[in-house]
Order: structure tokens, then C-alpha cells, then sequence
């Protein structure tokens, strides 16, 4: 009796633990959720423009919401919540980036929010990065972090329209931490050859 | 109903990693510390004098992502942006004071690092850099031209444009008739109308006219006085001459009234009506010239982010410009190879129809039915796109020239890997961490896995 229980209980573990493994293996991670859905989902957390009164600030707002749309700025900007990106939470920033060896990089918040997105960084500013990758306190950007070098070839007058429209996006703090700095990432040889330099070791900015 | 949740929990995990997973993103990811550690020297440290060798320190840091290391202008961010970095090797220079052909004063060099140049990537450094320190930036930029050890720039001296008037302006469009500048900048400088469209700088790569009715993005400044420079010494490298044989200083100064004159508001200054009136003017300009247009969503879209294969450096490979061979790690489930969107037959788009790309872009949905996972290719942005957009998208894929390269299929994980890093991601919801670029596929060249050095 005892024996067949034994074995009995031993076949349960094996089947479940099989089964574990075989559901494991064939759970569709993704395509549950129909391609139109998907779009929906990434169009659905923009600013409604339909409040702006001045037609011609509308106009601009709507040129920069579509190219933050399509651009899918969100893709990395928005915050990541229990069940995909949280919609209250619109390019509030803190998507991760890891890489294996050279740490976790974090989206930054890219709202209005004057302590931890963009409120107190002037609009020139905000345009100098999307234009040439530098930060407004002179830090350098790598492109294929944030690939700045796509933004630089949006016309001033498109830049102007997505800073425009990020400027409508609700305010909403959200402190991004900084970045782990990797562990390898004194490695030169490992991390090193893809940016050149630590720009930490440049000399100071003036003024 | 559970295996729903658990795939919604899967989706949400992915989202959230979304550009670990998507390697793409990653590229070439060193670099959070670019971003990240930033320049934190103490402030006060600038007050000693800069030495040649800082030069060398801040060029580096500051100027060789674009410039590159060694001043071709081939540096790792280069090869996305349209307005190409200047190559200094040749000792070839836009913003002169000097004789056409000649290479610029010290001034010159100087005046551009500070203001930058407008209308490209090139931005402002006076804010970052101290005068001590752009001279030495300058010093350093110059050894890469024996040119600079040869030669002694001489500043021409030249007369101030003559007063604007509608007598001067007048004149002035007389001299842009004779000059023939329509040819590449359009009727009154709107690139309306221009024959010379598809011009090529020194170096054999495409380069645009500039709109003259678009002050702000004059590379070396709008004052009438910038313009005349401009005329007089030509635009080295550029296939803007100097018009010095064809035109008097002052026919120059007429000239440089009147592109003066053409000039439009820029969005930021308009009123309502001209802001109403500007966009419906740009749209139609965008429906009529679909390829352009396409180029101009292919560029700033960023698609040659990920369908270029990269060096070890994250520079594209230029000759493989948009042919696909990006390996990217979308660990654990699989290593997809980005897809060669030329117009070649056999290994890219030349064969598929507009539906079955609209398909890709539009749905994540392949010619053969399969679906495509929602990153790194982030096709449900591309959902919104508008239609005559996505028509002028599909224009411009097909004006690519055919690039033969063909993409191997993804790499699929091996079974114990792709468990284990199932059940990490989902059900112990670690953030895995991802390579994203393990190397090309099927292009010769480029980087190996850049996995393998990291460890």
C-alpha cells in the first residue's frame, strides 16, 4: 500500500513538474493580444489636444503629438507598470535597459514635472539634446542609448512642434534613480570600445 | 483564463524590459554611463589653462562621437544624421573668412565651435567650454590637416554689405537670376523649382541646398554680413562655390539683401493664420513628393538604427546602409536578425508587395501569417501612422537601391536556456539582462559578439 503511494506520489511530482515545464514552454508570451489592440495600446495614454483653444498652439501640438507617437518615445518613456505600461503613468520615464555586464541604464522622465522631469530644463535645452545628444548641463548622450542622431534630422520646426507637445503632457513626479554604473564597466576593453570615454574624466564645464 | 493572465503578465514584463529585451536599443550599450555618469568634474577645475593635450581630452569626449577618433567625420553617431560631421582630414572647411580653397583662421575654427552650426547636429559649445578650452579643441582639430602647418590663413578683408533697401533687394534678385541660384535653391530660395537636386559634397555623399527662406538653419548665421561671407568665400567641401569671379563684393552685398528678404517666419513666430496656412502648405508639399518624404520618416524614425549592421564602435556599416544583419538578443527567446528593407529582389523588399510591407509596419503581421513580437521593432507605433505617411514610407523603401544581403532566420534558444530564462522573467520577474547586439549576420565585417568580451 505504502509502496504504491510512494510511487504514486513520486509519478504526480514527475507528471506536474513536466507539465510545469511544458506549460512553461509553450506559453504564448505575446499574442494573446490582437495587432489592433496593440496600436490602440501604444497610441492610447496621449495627451488629449481638444482642451487647447488657440488654434495655432493646436496645430503645433498636434504636429509634435504625432511625431512623439509614431516615434514611439513611449516605447522607453513610459513607466513600466504591473501590466505593461502604466497609463497614468505617460513618459514619466524609469523603463530599464539592462545589458549584460554593463549595468542598467533608466528612461528619464520626460514630463514637466519641475524635481525630477523636465520642468526647470529651458526649451533650447530640450531641443539641444533631441538635436545633438548633449544634456543641458553639458553631459554627452550616447546614440544608441537614446538614438539622438534620428531626432537631429527632424526639421527645427518639428522639434519645436514635440517640444511643444511634451510641454502639455501632465507633470507627474516620478524621480528616476541614476543609473547603476556596471560593474565591468572600467573594463575598457568589454564596455569601453562602444563609447570611447568615460565623460566623467572631461575636464570641467565654465561658467 | 490562466494562461491569458500569464500571457498578459508576460506581455507586461516584456513591455516593461521592453529595450532590455529589444536589444536593438541597446546597441551599443556602454554607454549608460555616457548618459548616466555624466560630467561631474567640480566646476572650479576649469580655471587652470588649458594645454594642447586637453585638446586631445575634450575632443574625445566631446567631439570624436561624431568627428571621430581620428577627425574623418566618421565618428559612431555619424552615420544616422543627413547633415554629415565635417571630415578634417582634408582640411576642408564651410564657415571661412579666407580665400576660397584656403583653410580658415584660427578665428574662424573658434567662432564655429562656440555658436555651432545651425541646421545640424553641430551644437553651441561657449555654454560648456571655456575660450581656453575651445582654442585648445582647435588646436587639436587642425593637426589632423597638414594643410594647417602649410598654409598661413589670411582673413579677406571685405566691405559691409550695403544697406538693405527695396533698390538693394531689387538689385539682389537681379544677381540671383544672373547666378543662376535656383538651380539648387529654388524659386526665391524655396527649393521649389531647383534642377540640381541631387548634389553630393566632396566626399561623394548626398547633400540638400539649403532653403533660403529659412534663416535659422543658415550654418554659419542669417546677418546680411554672414551671408556676404558666404558668397565671397564659398562653402568648402560643399558644392556651394564662391562666387567671387562671377559677382562683385557689392552685386555680394546686393545678393545677401535679398536672400535676406526671402526669409519666412519660423513656426515658433507665426500668428494663427500663418500657422494654419503653414501646415496645410507643408502637408501638401509632403503628399506631393512621397519619397521625399519617406526619406524624411526613414531618417528620423531612425530605421537605419537597426537595420544597418554596426561596427564595434556602433557606427553603421555604410555600404550595408538599411540592408538588414542586426543580431539582436531577445533573451530567452529568441535572437532575431533585423531584415534588409533595399529593394533587392531575392534577399529584401524588391519582391513584396505594399500590402505585405503595411502588413510588417503596420501589424507585426509577415508575409507568411506569422506574428512579429510588439518590440524591438515597434510596429504598434507605427499603427499611427497616417496613411499617405505610410504610402511615402513604402515610396522611398522601394527608391532604396538594392542591397544583397541576406538575413538568416532567427536564432531559436536552446531548450534548458529558454526555460530557465522563462521562468526567471516571468514567474521570478527578474529583469534579465540582455546583450543586445551579439554581432551581425550575413554582413561581412563589423563587430563580433560583443557578449563574449563583457562577460
Amino acid at each position: 500500500m505504502m509502496r504504491i503511494l510512494k510511487w504514486l506520489g513520486l509519478a504526480i511530482v514527475v507528471i506536474a513538474f513536466g507539465g510545469f515545464l511544458t506549460f512553461l514552454y509553450y506559453i504564448p508570451p505575446f499574442f494573446s493580444v490582437s495587432p489592433e489592440d496593440y496600436v490602440k495600446q501604444a497610441a492610447a495614454p496621449a495627451v488629449s489636444l481638444d482642451g487647447i483653444t488657440d488654434p495655432a498652439q493646436r496645430a503645433i501640438a498636434e504636429r509634435g503629438k504625432y511625431l512623439v507617437t509614431v516615434s514611439d518615445c513611449g516605447g522607453c518613456h513610459n513607466t513600466p507598470g504591473p501590466e505593461g505600461p502604466d497609463p497614468n503613468m505617460y513618459l514619466a520615464g524609469g523603463g530599464k535597459i539592462g545589458f549584460s555586464g554593463a549595468g542598467t541604464a533608466v528612461s528619464r522622465n520626460l514630463t514637466s514635472d519641475p524635481e525630477t522631469g523636465l520642468g526647470n530644463v529651458k526649451d533650447d535645452e530640450i531641443k539641444r539634446v533631441l538635436r545633438s545628444g548633449v544634456f543641458h548641463d553639458g553631459r554627452m548622450m550616447h546614440h544608441r542609448q537614446m538614438p539622438w542622431n534620428a531626432s537631429s534630422n527632424w526639421t527645427e520646426e518639428d522639434r519645436h512642434a514635440v517640444v511643444t507637445y511634451l510641454r502639455l503632457v501632465k507633470p507627474i513626479r516620478h524621480k528616476i534613480p541614476d543609473p547603476d554604473r556596471a560593474a565591468t564597466f572600467d573594463d575598457k576593453d568589454a564596455a569601453g570600445h562602444f563609447f570611447g570615454q568615460d565623460a566623467g574624466t572631461v575636464p570641467a564645464p565654465i561658467n | 483564463m490562466t494562461m491569458l493572465v500569464r500571457a498578459r503578465a508576460a506581455f507586461a514584463a516584456a513591455r516593461s524590459g521592453r529595450v532590455a529585451k529589444a536589444a536593438a536599443l541597446g546597441g551599443a550599450l556602454g554607454l549608460s554611463a555616457s548618459l548616466c555618469v555624466g560630467a561631474q568634474a567640480p566646476r572650479g577645475a576649469a580655471a587652470t589653462p588649458a594645454t594642447p593635450s586637453d585638446g586631445k581630452t575634450i575632443y574625445d569626449a566631446h567631439c570624436a562621437n561624431c568627428h571621430g577618433a581620428a577627425g574623418k567625420g566618421d565618428g559612431p553617431a555619424s552615420s544616422l544624421l543627413t547633415v554629415r560631421p565635417r571630415d578634417f582630414t582634408l582640411g576642408r572647411y564651410k564657415l571661412r573668412s579666407t580665400e576660397s580653397g584656403a583653410v580658415p583662421t584660427d578665428d574662424d575654427l573658434l567662432r564655429t565651435i562656440k555658436s555651432g552650426m545651425h541646421g545640424s547636429a553641430m551644437p553651441e559649445w561657449a555654454p560648456f567650454l571655456s575660450d581656453a578650452q575651445v582654442q585648445a579643441v582647435a588646436t587639436y582639430i587642425k593637426s589632423f590637416s597638414r594643410r594647417f602647418a602649410a598654409d598661413t590663413p589670411q582673413a579677406i578683408s571685405l566691405a559691409d554689405p550695403p544697406a538693405a533697401s527695396p533698390d538693394s533687394i531689387a538689385r539682389g534678385k537681379g544677381v540671383y537670376e544672373r547666378l543662376k541660384c535656383a538651380s539648387c535653391h529654388g524659386d526665391a530660395g524655396t527649393g521649389r523649382g531647383a534642377v540640381n537636386t541631387d548634389l553630393k559634397d566632396d566626399w561623394d555623399r548626398p547633400i540638400a541646398a539649403t532653403r533660403l527662406t529659412e534663416p535659422w538653419t543658415f550654418r554659419g548665421g542669417a546677418t546680411p554680413r554672414d551671408i556676404l561671407l558666404r558668397f565671397r568665400t564659398g562653402m568648402s567641401g560643399s558644392p556651394m562655390p564662391s562666387f567671387k569671379d562671377a559677382a562683385t563684393d557689392v552685386e555680394m552685398g546686393h545678393l545677401a539683401n535679398y536672400v535676406v528678404s526671402l526669409a519666412r517666419k519660423p513656426v515658433w513666430e507665426m500668428n494663427t493664420a500663418d500657422v494654419k496656412a503653414f501646415y496645410e502648405d507643408l502637408n501638401r508639399q509632403e503628399r506631393s513628393d512621397k519619397v521625399a518624404r519617406g526619406r524624411y520618416l526613414i531618417d528620423t524614425l531612425g530605421c537605419k538604427y537597426c537595420h544597418s549592421p554596426i561596427k564595434a564602435d556602433g557606427s553603421a556599416i555604410e555600404e550595408f546602409m538599411l540592408a538588414g544583419g542586426q543580431r539582436l538578443s531577445l533573451y530567452p527567446f529568441m535572437e532575431p536578425v533585423t531584415y534588409n528593407l533595399t529593394s533587392d529582389r531575392t534577399t529584401g523588399l524588391g519582391a513584396w508587395t505594399d500590402e505585405q510591407i503595411k502588413n510588417v509596419l503596420t501589424r507585426g503581421v509577415r508575409p507568411d501569417g506569422s506574428r512579429m513580437l510588439p518590440f524591438p521593432m515597434p510596429w504598434p507605433a507605427y499603427g499611427s501612422l497616417k496613411p499617405e505617411d505610410l504610402d511615402a514610407l513604402i515610396a522611398a523603401l522601394r527608391s532604396l537601391p538594392p542591397v544583397s544581403n541576406a538575413i538568416p532566420a532567427p536564432k531559436e534558444p536552446s531548450l534548458i536556456p529558454y526555460l530557465w530564462g522563462k521562468f526567471q522573467f516571468l514567474i521570478l520577474k527578474r529583469d534579465i539582462p540582455s546583450t543586445d547586439y551579439p554581432g551581425n549576420a550575413g554582413t561581412p565585417g563589423g563587430a563580433s559578439s560583443w557578449q563574449t568580451r563583457a562577460k
